[in-house]
């Protein structure tokens, strides 16, 4: 009973801000606050206009390849600096605290400067922004592996691949998972800055050009369609992933 | 990673921190090395070389107009850190004191916060702000108050209860018992909480500058990227690197330290 009462009470006031959004739209020009009917309008024109789709779909899949890549290269990092001890000074104290404070406009500029407009530029500088969050998380699962497992291990195989393969990448899963679901929301929510600067495609193309054509309608609508895709990818992907892996 | 074990036990020997330690130094060496061999090919506005870098580093730290623009950074980032805060715990507390908007904070309000994204903030507001500080402000604290308000949220679910009750036989005056009993044992929670909205804030700032913002290191780099000055654009990524890492290694990862060995359960 109360669960259905605090649903009612949380999409009331969900109404209630539409309802005050709409009333303080109504007063304000276009540009500057359009009103929540015309953004909910656009939202539902831009789903049917396949210009539109080619973008969500060029960046949806942008962030997909960022995050496989991301996960590669962070997590080779952390098995480096687990594996060979004399390279985890190299990781720990050079390479990570630099990428981890690396400012991501940063990288978008210099992507900008060094590379053509295009897909490239911008998978590199959404790698490069996701890398240190995949590369801390697989790293703290490293340390956090069951030693005495890894000693039973032993007792059955000396072969290393094999210990890598049943052993430490099942223990890593959890840990793999929750990179995942941090990189995929900075990929949505960060990382779409590289589509500011590097690329005549995608969403972050979109807005800017709504935004510098004073567009706020389109531009508003777009925001809107980037949330909906975001929960729609953590609903439909990563929360199932979780629910499949999480408990090993 | 086989040989956790034996890495663990080696580790403390003093001889091999010291082959540790060398590897890193020459790593740096190596990757000056062939940052200047690679500035030696690419012309200077794709890629300076390190001596050119390091002098605009030079000119930078004695330059009152340049560390304006890093005051002006560091007063974003501190008013939007301080704002976002605010914002987000005092959502947090909401549900903690009235439990029927639960549902409303958690699964509404804080998912919606959560994927809205960044760059959708910044033209927002340089929209409805024009091009000023208030921009770059409203655009961080946007992007920081789903940080706050998660951690928060979290740490008001681990409250112990114990304590709690112990607490309510104490007194009945709740502001009292906020006070001495629920902030200080939120207290590791707000410092980590603190330290991921640095780290976070620092990412966002010089976005929301170049597009929104008057003053600051991103207007500054924007600056630069429109004169093919490519080398203060690398001064300015070396000087806050080397500002971010200081500031959390030095001063908040030891002070989140102290204070959870204080306040741990």
């Amino acid at each position: 009973m109360s669960v259905v009462a605090d649903r009612v009470i949380g999409d009331g006031l969900v109404l209630l801000a539409l309802l005050a959004w709409w009333m303080l739209a109504r007063g304000l020009p276009e540009f500057i606050l359009p009103g929540p009917v015309g953004v909910v309008r656009r939202l539902i024109e831009l789903f049917m206009m396949p210009e539109f789709l080619g973008h969500a779909f060029t960046s949806a899949w942008r962030v997909l390849v960022s995050i496989a890549a991301a996960l590669l290269i962070g997590g080779g990092l952390a098995f480096l600096s687990h594996g060979v001890p004399w390279l985890e000074a190299v990781v720990d104290e050079r390479i990570k605290p630099v990428l981890n404070s690396f400012p991501s406009i940063g990288w978008a500029i210099l992507a900008a400067i060094w590379f053509e407009p295009g897909d490239f530029g911008v998978i590199f500088v959404e790698v490069a922004i996701l890398i240190p969050f995949c590369l801390i998380n697989i790293a703290e699962g490293l340390r956090n592996i069951d030693r005495e497992l890894m000693e039973m291990g032993q007792s059955f195989t000396r072969r290393r691949l094999r210990i890598l393969w049943r052993l430490t990448l099942p223990l890593l899963v959890p840990y793999g998972l929750s990179a995942t679901r941090i990189a995929y929301g900075i990929a949505w929510k960060i990382a779409l800055v590289a589509e500011l600067l590097g690329a005549p495609t995608g969403l972050g193309y979109l807005m800017l050009r709504a935004q510098t054509a004073a567009d706020s309608t389109t531009f508003l609508a777009t925001c809107f369609a980037i949330v909906l895709m975001f929960v729609a990818g953590e609903r439909l992907v990563i929360v199932p992933l979780e629910r499949r892996f999480a408990h090993r | 990673m086989v040989d956790t074990a034996i890495a663990l036990t080696h580790s403390s020997r003093p001889r091999d921190l010291f082959a540790r330690r060398l590897a890193a130094h020459l790593f740096t060496l190596l990757f000056l090395a062939a940052w200047q061999a690679a500035s030696l090919v690419a012309p200077s506005y794709l890629l300076p070389s390190p001596v050119q870098v390091a002098w605009r580093l030079w000119s930078f730290v004695t330059s009152w107009r340049d560390l304006g623009h890093l005051t002006a950074s560091l007063y974003h980032v501190a008013a939007a850190i301080v704002i976002s805060f605010v914002i987000g715990s005092l959502l947090a507390l909401i549900p903690y004191y009235v439990p029927p908007l639960r549902f409303a904070i958690e699964r509404r309000i804080g998912p919606f916060l959560n994927s809205f994204s960044a760059i959708g903030w910044t033209l927002l507001s340089i929209m409805w702000f024009g091009v000023s500080p208030l921009t770059v402000i409203f655009a961080i604290s946007a992007v920081l108050v789903p940080f706050a308000l998660v951690n928060m949220l979290a740490g008001l679910t681990n409250l112990d209860a114990e304590i709690l009750e112990m607490a309510e036989s104490f007194t009945r005056q709740r502001w009292r018992m906020f006070a001495l009993v629920i902030v200080p044992s939120l207290y590791p929670f707000i410092f980590a909480t603190l330290r991921i909205m640095f780290g976070v804030a620092w990412k966002v700032t010089l976005t929301a500058e170049l597009f929104g913002g008057n003053s600051g290191l991103g207007y500054m780099i924007n600056l630069s990227r429109q004169e093919f000055d490519t080398a203060t654009i690398f001064a300015a990524i070396i000087l806050i690197i080397a500002f971010v890492h200081s500031m959390d290694q030095y001063i908040l990862a030891p002070l989140q330290a102290s204070v959870s060995r204080h306040y741990a359960y």
